[in-house]
């Protein structure tokens, strides 16, 4: 053998080590792939095609397609002879909710934000994981303990009556207030079932999820900015509006929006504490899948909604975002 | 100012750990019923949850077998997913990792829907490892971003000097990246397992009544009025929460982990 000739088996054995090592290089991403889009993506598609099916009385659904369930949902089954706008109401709920608990956690949880970025990084650290604890907190357990806090017999309006905060409340005449806004009935305040209680727990929810959004932005923020502000006679509240809120506004919008997408889909705390006159579209979305009604194909057409709402809001704080970034 | 500072932090504290420390309070109780502060104190509850009632032993079990599959499961796809994102920026990783955060980006119970009719159609709807599939898709977005985090923080350098030194990619890879990405890796197995732990609306979708993990069997004994044993199973999962994430915090570093600036202390 010359050295030529085993030089090019060499070579050889080289490509063919390199084509081994190619081929599964490229088989991997292409099969994980596969899964990928498969599992994140069929399911989707699932309920889009569904929403177009038909229900059979007294049966299960068959394909089809129609946009009865959609001429159901936007103007009821009667339609023209008869209008109702029962379905877009819980959805005006679900947006309702959504919104003012969004709002309310992320005002709350961005002055805590901005005072958890000014600690030590060890003290950061400990705060975190007793947030992260309370975000990972299962939705059923958080709603099971604002309904003890907030039930008649036991927690806060037991507490009210026994500390003499209701008697308090009757003399000081709010206690008629409290009634006209449905918090309170003859004898005591009561708390279940209201819109009060309902957005309180929604806003407890994700207040935890706006803390860890919001802190990223905040601790990269520049502290020497404000330290400059104040240094040239600034107030807190002129520091505040001038250099603080100016160079979080992005970040502030995105975690509202991400809030608000995730809360449209609340369900175990509308259930538990919304009165049934103003059930959400994701109550419906239940009762028309798992529960009584059995009506898949009408279930899938809100599915579709509450997800296109979502993105359309997406959207559009991302499309407000960037003009006022062009301004 | 500092004071009044302070004073909103406790204050948060307060109102965020009022209804944990309800709940616990409540699984001290003596009887059936739910009081607060509780009556007649026992710990006899811990015994029916963790031994003695079938009811919450298997839904325990269940939650267990769905939490760590699913973190294992999602960390294996999303490393690849993460690595390739990270050595070659390809678009079809930029794709992958797209899609593997559309599940956690849209409303959970649109997602659930969509999974339950999913397995109805392949067969698995009701079984438990269809639920383990499901946890995994839906939460596989956080050790994508945990696990690029830690790519992200490797010297690029330290690639090009073991090169130079003669290693190959993959000797390289052993020596490198991956020790370095461990720290991360485990943080992001541990925030599925967690997640997955107290997880429900998804859940409650393609386990289809067949089976019950304890968040769902919290969930459908709601309606019956609460018992001590279920507030039991809440100090559980906070325990549980607060364990991992602290052994997060102590073996990796959270705040880094959650986002904050590297260059200050």
């Amino acid at each position: 053998m010359t050295v030529a000739e085993s030089l090019s088996e060499v070579a050889e054995e080289t490509t063919a080590s390199h084509r081994a090592s190619f081929r599964w290089q490229t088989v991997l991403p292409w099969a994980l792939a596969a899964v990928i889009i498969v599992l994140c993506l069929v399911p989707f598609f699932l309920v889009i095609a569904i929403s177009f099916g038909r229900k059979i009385e007294g049966a299960a659904w068959v394909w089809d397609f129609t946009f009865e369930n959609y001429q159901r949902f936007f103007v009821g089954t009667l339609w023209p002879d008869e209008v109702t706008f029962l379905y877009l109401q819980q959805l005006g709920y679900s947006f309702w909710y959504a919104v003012i608990a969004s709002l309310l956690a992320v005002m709350t949880a961005l002055p805590f934000t901005l005072l958890l970025t000014r600690l030590s990084r060890k003290a950061q650290a400990a705060w975190l994981v007793f947030i992260l604890s309370s975000l990972s907190l299962s939705e059923v357990f958080i709603v099971m303990g604002w309904d003890i806090l907030l039930s008649n017999n036991s927690g806060l309006p037991a507490l009210f009556k026994s500390t003499g905060l209701t008697q308090w409340l009757k003399d000081m005449g709010w206690f008629q207030v409290l009634r006209d806004w449905g918090l309170a009935n003859p004898r005591n305040v009561k708390f279940k079932t209201s819109e009060f209680a309902t957005i309180l727990t929604m806003s407890y929810l994700v207040w935890p999820y706006a803390v860890i959004l919001l802190y990223p932005a905040l601790s990269r923020m520049d502290p020497s900015l404000s330290e400059a502000a104040r240094t040239m006679g600034a107030s807190t509240s002129q520091v505040i509006r001038t250099v603080i809120l100016p160079s979080v506004r992005l970040p502030l919008v995105g975690t509202s929006l991400l809030l608000f997408v995730f809360l449209l889909g609340t369900y175990v705390a509308v259930t538990v504490f919304a009165d049934p006159a103003k059930h959400t579209t994701a109550v419906a979305i239940y009762t028309n899948i798992r529960g009584a009604n059995l009506n898949a194909p009408f279930g899938a057409t809100q599915a579709v909604i509450l997800l296109v709402s979502a993105s359309i809001c997406l959207t559009l704080g991302h499309m407000l975002n960037r003009w006022a970034e062009a301004r | 100012m500092k004071t009044l500072g302070h004073l909103y932090m406790a204050l948060a504290a307060l109102v965020l750990a009022l209804p944990i420390v309800v709940v616990c309070g409540a699984a001290l109780n003596g009887g059936r019923s739910m009081f607060f502060p509780p009556r007649d104190p026992t710990l006899a509850r811990f015994g029916e949850f963790f031994v003695s009632e079938p009811v919450w032993t298997t839904a325990l079990t269940n939650s267990v077998i769905v939490a760590i599959g699913a973190a294992t499961l999602a960390v294996l796809m999303a490393w690849p997913v993460a690595y390739m994102l990270w050595s070659t920026g390809s678009k079809l990783s930029k794709l992958l990792a797209g899609l593997g955060s559309l599940p956690f980006a849209v409303p959970p119970i649109v997602f659930g829907v969509g999974l339950g009719f999913f397995w109805g159609f392949l067969g698995g709807l009701g079984d438990l490892w269809a639920g383990v599939v499901s946890h995994a898709i839906l939460l596989m977005a956080l050790p994508l971003v945990t696990i690029s985090i830690g790519l992200q923080s490797i010297d690029r350098s330290h690639l090009d000097a073991a090169a130079t030194m003669g290693a190959t990619e993959a000797i390289a890879f052993r020596t490198v990246v991956l020790p370095q990405t461990v720290p991360y890796t485990i943080s992001g197995f541990f925030f599925v397992l967690v997640l997955s732990f107290n997880e429900f609306i998804v859940m409650f979708f393609v386990s289809a009544s067949s089976y019950a993990t304890v968040t769902l069997q919290i969930f459908n004994s709601l309606r019956n009025g609460y018992t001590p044993t279920m507030a039991v199973a809440a100090i559980t999962f906070i325990a549980v929460s607060v364990l991992v994430f602290s052994a997060v915090a102590r073996w990796g570093d959270l705040p880094r982990l959650m986002g904050a600036d590297q260059s200050r202390n």
